[in-house]
Formats: C-alpha cells, sequence, structure tokens
C-alpha cells in the first residue's frame, strides 16, 4: 500500500471482529511505533501491549472513549523522566507527548496496511490505568491504541480545505494554487 | 468484543458506575462536548441493564431509544448540529411515552 493512500484512506476503527492479531503483525506494528521520528532522539515512549482479554475488559471499564471492544491494544506511555534527563524541560513537557503521537500515528498506519484497525483514545483514566497495569510514576499513559481487525466502514469526517489552513511565507497570505 | 464470561446484574451495574465516574473525572479536561456525549452513552449502557438484573423487565421503549442512540451519538465526531438535534428528538421521544405512561397507569 502506498502511503498517501495509507494517509487518505485510514479510519478510526470504533467496532471490532473477535479475531486475534498475529504476534508477527504485532510486532509490525511495534517496530512502526519504534521508528517515528523522536526529538533529540530521547525515544520518551514505552509500549504496553495488551492482549490479555481480562485486562482489556477493565482497560474498557475505565476507558470512557474505548468503543466497540478489540482483541488487542497498545498503550503507550512516555517516560517523563527520561524525557527530562535529555531533553530538558522542553523534553519532558512537550517532546515526550509529541514524540508519543508521532509513535502512535506511525502504529496506526502500520495496522492500516496489515489490513487492520485501529483507534487513538485519550479518554481514560489515567490514575485507574496506573493501577490495573502497575504503571510506574515516572510514566505517562499517552494513548491508547486498539487494534484488530475491522467490523465497519466508517465514512470520512469533513476536513478542513488546504486553502484553509496554508498560508505561503508569511501567515494570512493565500497560495494561489490552492484555491 | 465484550468479555465472553457471563455478568451478573451487580457486575453489570458496577461497570457502569465506574464509567460514570472515569467520565465525571475527563469530563473537566475534555472538550465541552463530551459532557453530554458521556450522558448518552451512559443511558444506553444504562438501558441494557434488564440483560444482567432478572429483576427488571425488558423494555421494547427502551430497547428502541438504545437502538437509536446506538446509532446516532457518533454524530458528535462529524455533526454537531445533527448530534443536538438528535438530542432534540430523543427528549422528544421520551415526552411522548411520558405521556402515554401517564396517561395509561
Amino acid at each position: 500500500m502506498e502511503v498517501f493512500d495509507a494517509i487518505k484512506s485510514r479510519r478510526s476503527i470504533r467496532k471490532y471482529k473477535a479475531d486475534s492479531v498475529p504476534e508477527e503483525l504485532i510486532e509490525k506494528i511495534l517496530e512502526a511505533g519504534r521508528w517515528a521520528p523522536s526529538g533529540s532522539n530521547i525515544q520518551p515512549w514505552e509500549f504496553i501491549v495488551i492482549k490479555d482479554q481480562k485486562i482489556l475488559d477493565m482497560i474498557r471499564k475505565v476507558s470512557p472513549g474505548f468503543f466497540g471492544g478489540a482483541p488487542l491494544t497498545i498503550l503507550v506511555c512516555s517516560d517523563r523522566e527520561r524525557a527530562q534527563k535529555l531533553g530538558g524541560p522542553l523534553g519532558r513537557s512537550y517532546l515526550a507527548i509529541a514524540d508519543c503521537a508521532m509513535a502512535v500515528q506511525n502504529m496506526l498506519l502500520a495496522a492500516y496496511a496489515l489490513g487492520l484497525g485501529g483507534c487513538p483514545i485519550k479518554s481514560f483514566s489515567q490514575v485507574a490505568l496506573k493501577e490495573i497495569l502497575e504503571i510506574p510514576n515516572n510514566l505517562e499513559p499517552e494513548l491508547l491504541v486498539t487494534i484488530g481487525y475491522p467490523d465497519q466502514k466508517p465514512s470520512p469526517l469533513p476536513k478542513r480545505p488546504l486553502s484553509e489552513i496554508t498560508h505561503l511565507n508569511k501567515y494570512g497570505v493565500e497560495w494561489e494554487k490552492l484555491k | 468484543m465484550e468479555s465472553k464470561q457471563k455478568t451478573s446484574g451487580g457486575e453489570y451495574l458496577f461497570e457502569i458506575a465506574t464509567f460514570l465516574a472515569t467520565s465525571a473525572r475527563g469530563c473537566i479536561d475534555e472538550p465541552r462536548l463530551y459532557g453530554p456525549f458521556r450522558l448518552i452513552d451512559a443511558l444506553s449502557r444504562l438501558l441494557d441493564l434488564p440483560k444482567y438484573a432478572s429483576c427488571l423487565s425488558e423494555d421494547p421503549f427502551f430497547d428502541q431509544i438504545k437502538k437509536e442512540i446506538d446509532e446516532k451519538k457518533v454524530l458528535i465526531m462529524s455533526d454537531v448540529e445533527g448530534f443536538k438535534d438528535f438530542l432534540d428528538h430523543l427528549v422528544q421521544e421520551f415526552a411522548r411515552e411520558l405521556k402515554r405512561r401517564s396517561l395509561e397507569f
């Protein structure tokens, strides 16, 4: 699958089939996350792969934004201590989050290219996830990524046109080409 | 895909309670519109309670409302006005049902 096609046709999936995701595909998805860009190459991410249905069920219950169930979920955490140590205050407050977001996008595109669907979720209880998954204090749960075989084909959501969000050379100057 | 284990009424109530508590905390930081979304999602979950609690009987009105919510709640992602219209429609359905039940019983 071409990258541009994947970017434009990927959708957030909120309904999955029960089929489990083969481990070799999980590894590819994790690899895609690992190869994401990282400010100062801090690589603040830690990935918790959750396949155990009992644990998945607990996570679902403390995550109001978790829909449709999923046979697999990856929790992307940032190591804020590592980010502080290697990137200073900017690393801790900004790069840690931005890097994790880029890793998640890589994972979502990889999953899609492998015939899977996924959905990034921020609506969860950090406190509850830390308790359930026994996450140490230096790690912050940033995004849950549900993954599985899609059982729906969502329509694309409206996107702001390029002409509205793009400026040429200076803010406020329209790019004629995009009109 | 939910857990395959048989869920009791008490366990299901606990699940709803957990959803409400985590939603309450989340709504402080989340976008304003997530509040009504969580409420309507909670209603949908609540309407499943008769499936798990034998002391409650199934109710065709609730079944219909739940079906409508599950179909339309995602409007919030793409069509806020449509979501508002749906909530108005839902309230109207409840008002009609309220009248019907008040006159019948």
